[in-house]
């Protein structure tokens, strides 16, 4: 078994407020973040010659959303950027050519709180979001940064805190603080439906991941656990491992490709961060056996931002950057941080 | 605040302020609950726009402590049996009383939206005009009016072969002989004048450069509108609904031709929709001279069906002479406009442009997204130059691309506004805010799990009215009743909110 350690590459104090989340580009080397300073901002990142991994401020978005900006996603095509914002409003932002300002070129409204979480689906054609009304909207994303609303969801029965779309297929997930997760598709001839409701956790389920072989679902919870779920057959998933360790909420986790392998007889799937209100990042490396999943903790690194919740997680997808992950905290710090074997 | 912290009383704290700030606070208060009864509970609803999270309203207490700046002088406290204490800093402790929710709070919040169901039931339901009813002793004259959408809904749980005007002339005898009204209406009359005002209003706002025009006559959208979307009000309509012409007509045109005043007619409606009541209930359609209301009780298709079934009425046992043709009471029954099974607002507005434009116009309708989203253009069929664009859209998420059709963009910057501005925009939209319109209301008879088959069902018998009356005798009489002095035009006020979402500034 390889034993690996994570070191931060990059401490980058650049909000005034806290941070609540941060997004990899996936085809540029840009990271994005926002805060409940209302601002979103960009660093580049790069490695040096001698390979140490270099990140500064590029630019700074002052949203103009008047609360909280909670969230941001990147469109597939890494060109624009969609935040979520408190006010209730998602922002959709896009450069003319790569040297001009970041602009507004739409806002999407209609959720009637605050706004939790937003997302584009793999092939960029839809957006999705929810928040706190309880609902889950999906739109359309049409030429010249129009959007058509194509459904309102209401099945949860309180706030919702995330959603996250499948990395393939038009699967859309929402997480919710009625202790649910619920999984929905496209009725081509209706409406979007929920085709199934995961139950199991025992408190706000507050972030969802799927993972980068498609056929599993991890979800961080307020009841302390990460659970994990599987695709068992075409619509049907199932709970089918629980990770304990966070000693309190778990509020976000991140699956990325990483560098792992896998021991004889086992498929490798992938490694899962997360972090929580105990400050700490865990880190587990997930494998298969025989179609059994199985997750060995690799790294388990205390106090990452001081005494503070960490309120993000996100490997970076791009390639040759897979072992390198970033975390955003209440003290207002993004700290960009990579794993070696 | 100063206080000696044991380590224990830090995390508590410290799980309290996080769950705070992290907006998880809500675990903490009391859910608010509401008591539907059997037949108003809300199932399967696509569109149905449930109450907010938590009603905001509970914790608006007044304190009238000042509190020290910067410091809390009071906490709230949580006992075994769930009693909320409040706690000063002198440990006195006082019982929160439970929060009571009013109609007239959730009219002025925008906490949620189309919660009006939870609320009107005490006050506007079967059990109320039965209670009436009861206690009446002839002193105010018993009037119903019931929506062709409510028909089409009973119709549509009897054999194809029974058509609108028998289900209308079995529900009268019901309400004549089983309850003891004096006077059963259809609201197609009523309609039928809302069209014209619907149409004249048009002209003048085309005159006027202020279209688009949006239909008035769903309150599920008037509510949404004045809560959410205060910019589009300028463009609704204000010609009163069916219902509430219904309600002008029987309250001052025929409460005049009996010689009774407002208070001396007892006016119930029965709808397709719960938010009827809430519509019914606007202060603009009260008399407060008389203190009473244009229509004094709303009930749903669901509550008709529930006090026939309550008193042992069978809708499928035919009555005596119900097809025949009869003498109208008054109003001509069962007028069909076509166009759309919601109220034709749509089609009655075009059928105008294609009759008043000097030239031959040619019509076509393209489907949007799906049959809820349709758009009409009128163009010249010579020069073929657009002459109108107008627009269905029924559904909540459909609403929400009219909204951003008809907006003007605020906040964009640069090339998405000016490209918005040279958009041809609507002439005129027919908003409802269920799917599948107003067949498919929320207050509509329920069948298993097949909501669309049955909503089918439902827009099929719509269409099966077994009689036509004539328009022009209709024509005739809505003349007359808008030649008198009687107001069928409303207003609408955007509902500000002091208190929007949450009670924490971030």
């Amino acid at each position: 078994m390889t034993s690996y350690k994570i070191h931060c590459v990059a401490e980058l104090s650049a909000h005034d407020d806290r941070v609540w989340d941060v997004s990899w580009n996936p085809n540029e080397p840009l990271l994005a973040s926002c805060s409940a300073d209302k601002n979103v901002r960009l660093y580049n990142y790069s490695r040096t010659e001698a390979g140490k991994v270099k990140v500064s401020l590029y630019h700074t978005i002052p949203t103009g959303h008047t609360k909280t900006v909670r969230a941001v996603g990147w469109s597939p095509s890494g060109k624009t950027l969609a935040t979520a914002s408190f006010d209730s409003n998602i922002g959709i932002w896009e450069q003319e050519d790569g040297d001009s300002e970041w602009e507004c070129v739409g806002t999407l409204e209609g959720h009637e709180t605050e706004c939790k979480s937003v997302g584009y689906s793999n092939t960029g054609t839809l957006l999705a979001s929810c928040g706190r009304d309880k609902t889950v909207w999906i739109w359309e994303v049409l030429p010249d940064s129009e959007f058509e609303c194509v459904s309102v969801l209401m099945e949860h029965t309180q706030d919702v805190k995330c959603i996250a779309w499948h990395p393939s297929e038009e699967i859309l997930a929402s997480a919710s603080y009625d202790d649910t997760i619920k999984l929905y598709i496209d009725d081509p001839s209706d409406d979007w439906y929920c085709f199934s409701t995961l139950t199991g956790h025992t408190s706000t389920v507050w972030s969802l991941a799927w993972s980068p072989t498609h056929h599993y679902l991890a979800s961080g919870s307020d009841d302390r656990t990460i659970r994990i779920w599987q695709r068992i057959e075409g619509h049907k998933w199932e709970n089918v491992l629980i990770l304990e360790g966070h000693e309190r909420s778990v509020y976000s986790v991140s699956w990325g490709r990483g560098n792992g392998k896998a021991a004889e007889g086992e498929e490798y799937i992938g490694w899962l961060a997360s972090v929580g209100g105990d400050g700490v990042i865990r880190v587990w490396e997930v494998t298969e056996e025989k179609g059994k999943a199985k997750a060995r903790k690799m790294i388990e690194k205390k106090g990452s931002h001081g005494v503070h919740d960490v309120n993000s997680v996100r490997f970076c997808g791009r390639e040759g950057w897979e072992t390198v992950l970033a975390t955003a905290g209440d003290d207002g710090i993004i700290r960009v941080w990579e794993i070696a074997g | 605040m100063q206080a000696n912290w044991s380590i224990g009383d830090f995390n508590f704290y410290r799980d309290y302020l996080s769950a705070l700030v992290k907006d998880d606070y809500l675990r903490n208060t009391q859910s608010l609950t509401m008591t539907f009864s059997g037949a108003l509970t809300l199932t399967d609803l696509n569109d149905f726009i449930s109450p907010s999270q938590a009603c905001i309203k509970p914790v608006q207490q007044s304190n009238s402590e000042v509190p020290e700046p910067g410091g809390a002088t009071t906490e709230i406290r949580i006992d075994s049996s769930g009693g909320y204490y409040e706690v000063s800093s002198s440990q006195t402790q006082r019982k929160l009383e439970q929060a009571q929710i009013s109609l007239n709070d959730c009219l002025a919040c925008s906490g949620c939206i189309t919660s009006a169901e939870s609320v009107l039931i005490t006050s506007q339901s079967h059990a109320e005009v039965l209670a009436f009813l009861a206690a009446n002793e002839n002193k105010a004259v018993p009037v119903i009016s019931i929506a062709p959408q409510s028909l089409a809904s009973l119709a549509a749980s009897l054999p194809a072969s029974v058509t609108l005007h028998q289900v209308l002339r079995r529900v009268r005898t019901f309400c004549k002989e089983a309850l003891g009204f004096a006077h059963v209406f259809d609201i197609t009359f009523a309609r039928h004048v809302s069209l014209k005002e619907h149409v004249r209003e048009f002209e003048e706002r085309r005159q006027a450069s202020k279209l688009p025009m949006m239909a008035s006559a769903c309150p599920g959208w008037i509510c949404y509108a004045e809560k959410a979307h205060s910019e589009m009000l300028p463009y609704i309509s204000r010609t009163k609904s069916p219902q509430q012409v219904m309600g002008t007509l029987v309250k001052y045109w025929l409460g005049e031709k009996w010689e009774k005043r407002p208070n001396e007619i007892y006016h119930v409606t029965v709808m397709p929709c719960y938010d009827k009541k809430l519509e019914a209930s606007r202060e603009d359609f009260r008399n407060e001279e008389y203190a009473t209301r244009d229509v004094d009780c709303v009930i749903t298709t669901g509550e008709l069906d529930l006090m026939m079934r309550d008193k042992g009425w069978d809708l499928s046992v035919p009555v005596i002479g119900e097809s025949d043709d009869e003498e109208d009471d008054v109003f001509p029954t069962l007028l069909q406009h076509p166009g759309s099974s919601s109220g034709s607002y749509l089609q009655a507005i075009v059928n105008h442009v294609v009759k008043t434009w000097p030239v031959p116009l040619e019509a076509s309708v393209k489907i949007v997204r799906n049959a809820d989203f349709e758009e009409y253009t009128l163009q010249e069929r010579d020069e073929g130059k657009i002459v109108f664009k107008g627009a269905k859209c029924y559904g909540f998420r459909n609403l929400q691309n009219v909204v951003r059709k008809v907006g003007k963009g605020d906040g964009l910057t640069g090339r998405r506004k000016a490209r918005k501005e040279a958009e041809r925009g609507y002439d005129y939209v027919e908003v409802m805010a269920c799917a599948a319109g107003c067949v498919n209301g929320g207050g509509q008879l329920k069948r298993g799990e097949g909501n669309r088959e049955w909503t089918k069902e439902v827009e099929g018998a719509y269409w099966r009215s077994g009689r036509t009356t004539e328009e022009g005798i209709a024509d005739e009489l809505a003349l007359e009743v808008m030649g008198q002095e009687l107001e069928f035009r409303t207003q609408y006020r955007a509902v500000e909110s002091d208190v929007i979402g949450t009670a924490v500034k971030w």
